[in-house]
């Protein structure tokens, strides 16, 4: 990184469109929903001062948005477009089109609890249940986070090895209107790190004679469905190549998982998005009472980093996964499944103790992440080797 | 069979049905080139076939620009033709035929 660091004060979802103004996709369709519409309103600003050389389709729903998105996005169109909750919800037959026809579609989601009772704030359930679409699936701490994940978002999708969609999330309120400070990055360093137009293996034009999203029977989807999965195998060492050339880039350190404090850690907790900010304070606090605790973010959630999180958390002996989404009548939460199936059977692995926090904008507080802390502890001592629980609720 | 226009598969599609090709080597995406349909025989598990009285086709097109297969043909008389590789049997041809030429045949097999 050379020259000054540029800081502006910006919200999470102004901070999603001014690094999309960077990228300056060729096709925009989105559809406005709360928390997102930020996202859409600044940069269809941008499209009408002329900043950005992108076509904007103003659509009628999230359903036709996506839709508008795979058709754009096969012609070898970069395309962007933002939603959340019930409008992620919308799109969901969609994203299974958009990564079946190998459409690098870059989505931010401003996480919002889904209906009902209807609820427009931070819950990141909305992406957690797109986890099999075959999305690459990223989630941020902070305004800064989002900023990056932006760009870094188009890079990993549009790799020719990998060639599938990609959505990444902040938390609704929470991240998308909370001002904070982001460091930016300069037209000319997104110019340097983002190819100008993006490798497409097929065009839909009138040059190219294919048929596009056929009807595929018994004898041949397996073999297409496989093909995404070895993309998404693929993904994860883009995704990581793509992390260390940001991190190069911009100066600010990217990596699938973040690690704090966890070298001489004995108890941890894992969690993704805004909560881990909270979980970090913790940590510090806790270790000023002396105890060895550490913290462990999830960036990359689709496909899952199980490598790393091992690595990471092996000689810890519990932890406490900090889970902002809703499940229900499930063994673990969402993201404690996930884990499981990563780190069953392995050596050296801590046990799992799951907590359902902060639905639909619930704060999760400091006190109660340590209350959660001495939990776990306790739930170790006894020998219990996996725990759900909900917490921050009245009963 | 008289009057069809040869409808035949690209050639990439009869290598990769012959080779069984598997997911390394099938086109990304299901991406395949153009025509690949026509190694499709929709034809082959009709219940009905569209039998066409030339005599009574007045040559309005009704049947070709409604049939969902292109399985209807226009001879060089434009005369409507039923492509029966590829006919499903749907009966819409017949519904919309305005000179009521168009009967449609329970195949039996």
């Amino acid at each position: 990184m050379s020259g000054i660091r540029e800081v502006k004060g910006m919200t999470g979802d102004e901070a999603i469109a001014n690094a999309a103004k960077l990228v300056n996709p060729d096709v925009v369709a989105a559809y406005p929903i709360t928390p997102q519409t930020i996202i859409v309103e600044h940069f269809s600003d941008f499209v009408s001062n002329g900043e950005v050389d992108t076509s904007y389709i103003p659509v009628e729903s999230e359903h036709s948005a996506m839709s508008a998105c795979v058709g754009a996005s096969l012609t070898g169109a970069r395309v962007f477009t933002a939603s959340a909750s019930a409008g992620l919800a919308l799109m969901y037959e969609i994203l299974y089109v958009a990564s079946g026809l190998r459409c690098p579609i870059v989505l931010a989601v401003a996480n919002r609890a889904f209906s009902a009772p209807i609820n427009i704030h931070g819950e990141c359930t909305d992406q957690m249940v797109c986890r099999d679409a075959s999305w690459i699936s990223l989630f941020g701490e902070s305004a800064q986070e989002a900023y990056d994940e932006t760009i870094l978002s188009f890079k990993i999708a549009e790799h020719p090895d990998v060639m599938l969609p990609a959505m990444f999330g902040v938390e609704g309120f929470i991240v998308t209107h909370a001002l904070e400070r982001v460091e930016s990055l300069s037209k000319q360093q997104v110019e340097d790190f983002l190819p100008e137009s993006r490798a497409a293996k097929y065009r839909f034009t009138p040059d190219e004679i294919m048929s596009f999203g056929s009807l595929v029977l018994q004898d041949y989807y397996m073999e297409i469905k496989r093909q995404q999965e070895e993309a998404m195998i693929k993904a994860y060492d883009v995704t990581k190549k793509v992390m260390e050339e940001f991190t190069e880039m911009s100066g600010r350190k990217m990596e699938v998982i973040e690690e704090y404090k966890l070298e001489d850690a004995e108890y941890a907790f894992i969690s993704y998005g805004a909560t881990a900010g909270n979980a970090k304070a913790v940590v510090d606090r806790l270790r000023s009472k002396g105890e060895k605790a550490g913290a462990l973010k999830i960036r990359l959630y689709r496909p899952f980093p199980s490598l790393d999180i091992h690595e990471a958390l092996s000689g810890i002996k519990a932890v406490s996964i900090l889970d902002r989404s809703a499940t229900f009548g499930s063994p673990g939460t969402i993201l404690q499944s996930d884990l499981s199936t990563a780190l069953y059977g392995k050596e050296n692995v801590p046990t799992l103790h799951g907590y359902i926090n902060g639905l639909g904008g619930r704060v999760l507080t400091l006190p109660e992440i340590e209350e959660i802390y001495q939990k776990t502890k306790e739930y170790h001592d006894v020998g219990m080797t996996t725990t759900l629980d909900w917490v921050g609720y009245r009963s | 069979m008289e009057n069809m226009i040869d409808k035949k598969p690209p050639e990439e599609f009869e290598r990769w049905v012959k080779e069984k090709w598997g997911s390394s080597k099938i086109p990304e995406g299901g991406v395949v080139p153009y025509h690949s349909s026509y190694g499709y025989k929709t034809g082959a598990w009709s219940a009905f076939k569209a039998v066409i009285d030339k005599e009574k086709c007045i040559s309005c097109m009704n049947c070709f620009y409604y049939c969902p297969d292109s399985a209807i043909i226009m001879d060089e008389n434009m005369k409507a033709t039923c492509d029966k590789v590829f006919c499903k049997g749907c009966g819409i041809c017949s519904k919309n035929c305005p000179a009521d030429a168009i009967e449609m045949r329970r195949v039996t097999r």
